[in-house]
């Protein structure tokens, strides 16, 4: 069971001083940065209207307090054990003060994920497969993921829909969509471009520094598919 | 086949290890191996849906993947423990691709490998006891819980 968070408590102690400071360095180098802060009335319009406050331990108007104050010990602690149970849905945008939360702990998810943290992770861990067929496919869930038993609760019909997975979706008006293995038909321009702004924009480092295997198949599949296209690239 | 459990976990002592990949190989009389996927491994990746090995002709380096594999919680790489040339792929996988859950020393192989660099190669993976004793030692360093067994997993006794 997840851990109350208590941020009276110096939970990572251990992490040093200029580690904690240097991480929130990088959240306020970020050009975002001061146009999603800017101060709090502790009204509580942000937490009313976040979803994921009324389901977990989490506040979106402690991410803003905590970051106003530039209190390094909290936000190193948030960055680990709350970001990830926001649900981006940016609903605390209503802020009357114009910050954006929600925004803070998109700065704050990305600096966790480019240094590794050991909570991003494992908080990613269970989308491997997503950013995979995303990445790797150009387009998002694919039919062919509905497998019985990775769907149990869609009860006995979902057997009937896997078996004859072909005869359904070629059932489906636009041709387009005439795949069980993407969701869609992606062009070999589309994916060839895709590949090239992931590798230029550094997506692929990132990805490499919080799941390596994923990373190793992911780079073996666009080098050789680059290298049809007659592009001679190496990720490494 | 003589087997050991670690933990619930079957270490097929016949077979070469690499212990930290979660792979093995199997030297033929013909030069060629098999390579496949541990019992631990099958079970930390749990029931698998899917599993594409790289085409026969393909030639992998040590460590490189020959095969992506994905589960409902989990996709990575299957990776080489041994550097050399696909020369084939283990096409009842296609019919049921769980044979690398329920057989993963026999069925469940993988690919076979011609080897490039097999005598050299092979001093670096562990066989036998010696396998079996560097297992325990991962079980307990990585805290991995006892291995879980899918229905019509073959009987190891």
């Amino acid at each position: 069971m997840q851990q109350a968070l208590d941020l009276r408590q110096n939970k990572y102690s251990e992490v040093s001083q200029e580690e904690k400071d240097r991480l929130f360095q990088e959240c306020k180098d970020d050009e975002r940065w001061h146009h999603i802060l800017y101060g709090c009335y502790e009204c509580g319009i942000c937490v009313a209207a976040c979803p994921s406050a009324k389901f977990y331990d989490f506040s979106p108007r402690l991410i803003a307090q905590s970051v106003a104050r530039e209190d390094t010990d909290a936000i190193y602690t948030l960055m680990n054990d709350s970001v990830w149970d926001c649900s981006q849905c940016f609903s605390c945008d209503r802020c009357p003060r114009g910050n954006s939360p929600g925004q803070i702990i998109t700065v704050m998810r990305e600096v966790a994920v480019k240094n590794g943290l050991q909570t991003a992770k494992q908080a990613l861990e269970g989308y491997g497969r997503i950013i995979y067929k995303i990445m790797s496919t150009g387009s998002q869930v694919s039919p062919d993921m509905l497998q019985p038993n990775a769907f149990p609760d869609w009860g006995h019909h979902v057997n009937e829909i896997a078996d004859n997975l072909e005869v359904w979706r070629r059932a489906l008006p636009p041709e387009t969509l005439h795949t069980t293995e993407t969701g869609w038909k992606v062009s070999e321009k589309t994916i060839i471009e895709l590949y090239l702004i992931w590798h230029m924009t550094g997506v692929m480092d990132l990805i490499q520094g919080i799941d390596d295997g994923l990373h190793m198949i992911l780079v073996d599949v666009m080098e050789e598919r680059l290298e049809e296209a007659g592009y001679d690239i190496e990720f490494d | 086949m003589g087997y050991s459990k670690v933990n619930e976990c079957v270490i097929a002592t016949d077979l070469y290890y690499s212990v930290a990949d979660n792979t093995w190989a199997r030297v033929n009389e013909d030069g060629t191996v098999y390579i496949g996927m541990t019992d631990i491994a099958q079970s930390l990746a749990g029931p698998i849906l899917h599993a594409k090995a790289k085409p026969v002709g393909k030639v992998r380096k040590k460590g490189r993947p020959i095969a992506t594999v994905e589960s409902g919680k989990w996709v990575g790489p299957i990776k080489t423990p041994l550097s050399g040339e696909i020369v084939e792929t283990n096409k009842a996988l296609e019919e049921d691709v769980q044979l690398l859950n329920k057989s993963p020393y026999n069925k469940g192989w993988v690919v076979k490998l011609q080897p490039s660099d097999l005598e050299n190669e092979l001093k670096e993976m562990v066989t036998g006891d010696e396998a079996v004793e560097q297992y325990k030692e991962k079980i307990e360093r990585d805290g991995i819980q006892a291995c879980a067994h899918i229905e019509g997993t073959e009987d190891y006794e």
